[in-house]
């Protein structure tokens, strides 16, 4: 019957338990006891935050777990309007900010949600801190989000 | 060993956002009507590659569903879970080592109306940080890049709204593409909905039901097929880490290899003399600049002055995107094909509206990954 599109709706529905793998298991046991955890590379020296265990360009192995700061700059953000949860692309009541932070010591950069009063507040360079859950279970969650330093 | 690889036939859907027929019909159709229009059968083509992706199809090995309708069965087959110019790479490599001669590259996708876009990108992240933490996804990835790269340049979003509306007139022009917004303005890009801003939904690709079919040969098979093949004579093809942190989203080092070693391979010293036009996928408005100049077709942080004095445009000295782009129609796994298909179009001066005079030689690219984690370059040639 033309103009008449008949549909099987097929949901998909499936949870994994990935193994986060040994050096976030690290990171993550950090968090709880609010330390912000990376990887040195034995070859570049290069500092990766979160750690994981390959440096990508020595293609070695890295163990050397290092603490990092947990007041950086402010290096790149974007004003979040909306939320996208389970594939649904929903607005937000209030606008909040995503950005990318370089912490001292470490060479990578981080993701975080920035808290400010405003979100016109917030500027590229801006030295900004983490702020901890009162009290950290060891999830990603610990570290809540950053603000003004 | 065969020595040079030419696409020899070519054919895309007119895209929608809901596709009258199902995904097993409308590639069935595709691929008959380009066999029909070359005077062939399955008979003539010695492998046969799939873009696709099982979570885009819903099912696991999904080309199980697809092979009777491209003509596969009993054939050479595979599959890449990936753009269709990775496919056509595929395809390519395969002609070169002389096992075969012909190949059929097909990518397509429901991305308009069967599944929800974003939800198909979340199962491409990192599993086990990036997906539990819920910030970082390709809408966001991408406006950190946009970002920064207005930020760095002043590239401001009336810019970033001129450039939307340049390639909204494109695809307006394009008669397979999905998105016709012939009369949006630089104010409605301007206004449309944020997202995460700098990117607005204006600026979204349009995601939708599609299908995109090339054939490829050796130089030997080629006069079976066509008199005027489109040579592919340089090839580039990079990825980046999956963590955004560690990337430099500006320079997209990844890219600016694939495409130098395209170029490379074709012999091009100069990209922005030698090549005439480029067709690029970009999911969002403001990954042209971008990319285009991380492949050398523009000064570093010129954006502002490309659009201003309208160098990308059709009539400019270096179009992007004639074809409007993926900002026309996006069905996923098919976007960079139809980059192949709409730049082959153009080189064998059969474009129509969207023509772009004297064009010799073009630059394909196509991406995959959030902000172009994998890049594709092809320079192709007639
Ligand atoms: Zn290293």
């Amino acid at each position: 019957m033309p103009g008449h599109i008949v549909r099987a709706t097929v949901p998909i529905t499936f949870a994994y338990k990935n193994r986060v793998g040994h050096a976030l298991e690290q990171y993550i046991n950090g968090l709880k006891e609010k330390k912000i955890l990376g990887v040195k590379c034995p070859a570049c020296k290069k500092v990766y935050v979160p750690p994981r265990t390959v440096c990508s360009k020595c293609h070695k192995p890295i163990d050397q777990m290092v603490e990092v700061g947990q007041e950086g700059v402010l290096k790149n953000f974007t004003t979040a309007h909306v939320n996208i949860v389970n594939g649904e692309i929903t607005g937000v009541q209030q606008p909040y900010i995503i950005g990318l932070i370089k912490l001292p010591g470490a060479s990578s950069l981080i993701s975080g949600i920035i808290k400010t009063p405003s979100v016109h507040d917030v500027k590229t360079g801006m030295k900004v801190k983490a702020v901890w859950k009162e009290t950290t279970q060891g999830d990603y969650n610990d570290l809540a989000y950053f603000e003004p330093a | 060993m065969n020595e040079r690889v030419a696409v020899v036939g070519y054919k895309q859907t007119k895209h929608t956002f809901d596709s009258p027929v199902a995904r097993e019909r409308m590639i069935y159709e595709l691929v008959k009507s380009l066999f029909k229009d070359l005077g062939i059968t399955r008979d003539d083509i010695d492998t046969f590659i799939f873009a696709s992706n099982d979570f885009t199809d819903g099912r696991t090995i999904s080309e199980v569903y697809t092979v009777p309708r491209i003509g596969s069965f009993m054939k050479d087959e595979t599959k890449v879970e990936a753009d269709g110019l990775s496919a056509a790479l595929y395809a390519y490599m395969r002609i070169l080592s002389g096992l075969y001669e012909t190949a059929l590259v097909i990518g397509f996708s429901m991305a308009g109306s069967e599944f929800r876009v974003p939800l198909t990108q979340a199962y491409s992240l990192d599993p086990v940080y990036e997906r539990p933490r819920g910030i970082i996804n390709y809408y966001s990835t991408s406006a950190l890049q946009a970002s920064a790269y207005m930020k760095k340049y002043k590239f401001t979003e009336e810019d970033l709204a001129r450039l939307t509306v340049k390639n909204l007139q494109n695809a307006n022009n394009n008669p397979y593409a999905a998105r016709k917004e012939p009369t949006a303005s630089v104010e409605d890009v301007l206004n449309s909905k944020p997202l995460y801003l700098p990117i607005r939904q204006a600026h979204v690709s349009a995601y939708a039901d599609g299908a995109c079919a090339v054939i490829l040969s050796s130089k030997k098979a080629a006069k079976k097929f066509t008199d005027k093949p489109v040579w592919i004579d340089g090839v580039g093809h990079f990825m980046d880490t999956y963590y955004i942190g560690d990337r430099d989203l500006l320079a997209m080092e990844h890219l600016s290899a694939a495409a130098k070693k395209a170029y490379k391979m074709a012999g091009i010293k100069n990209p922005k003399k030698e090549i005439d036009l480029a067709e690029l996928h970009t999911n969002f408005a403001s990954e042209e600049p971008v990319f285009a100049e991380a492949m050398g077709l523009f000064k570093p942080g010129s954006g502002k002055d490309v659009v201003k004095n309208g160098e990308s445009g059709i009539d400019g000295a270096m179009p992007v995107n004639p074809s409007g782009g993926p900002i026309g129609a996006n069905p996923i796994n098919a976007t960079g094909l139809i980059r192949l298909a709409e730049a082959s179009e153009q080189l064998r001066k059969e474009a129509g509206k969207n023509k772009v005079k004297g064009a010799k030689t073009a630059v394909v690219h196509a991406q995959d990954g959030p902000g172009a984690q994998l890049n594709t370059v092809f320079v192709v040639r007639r």
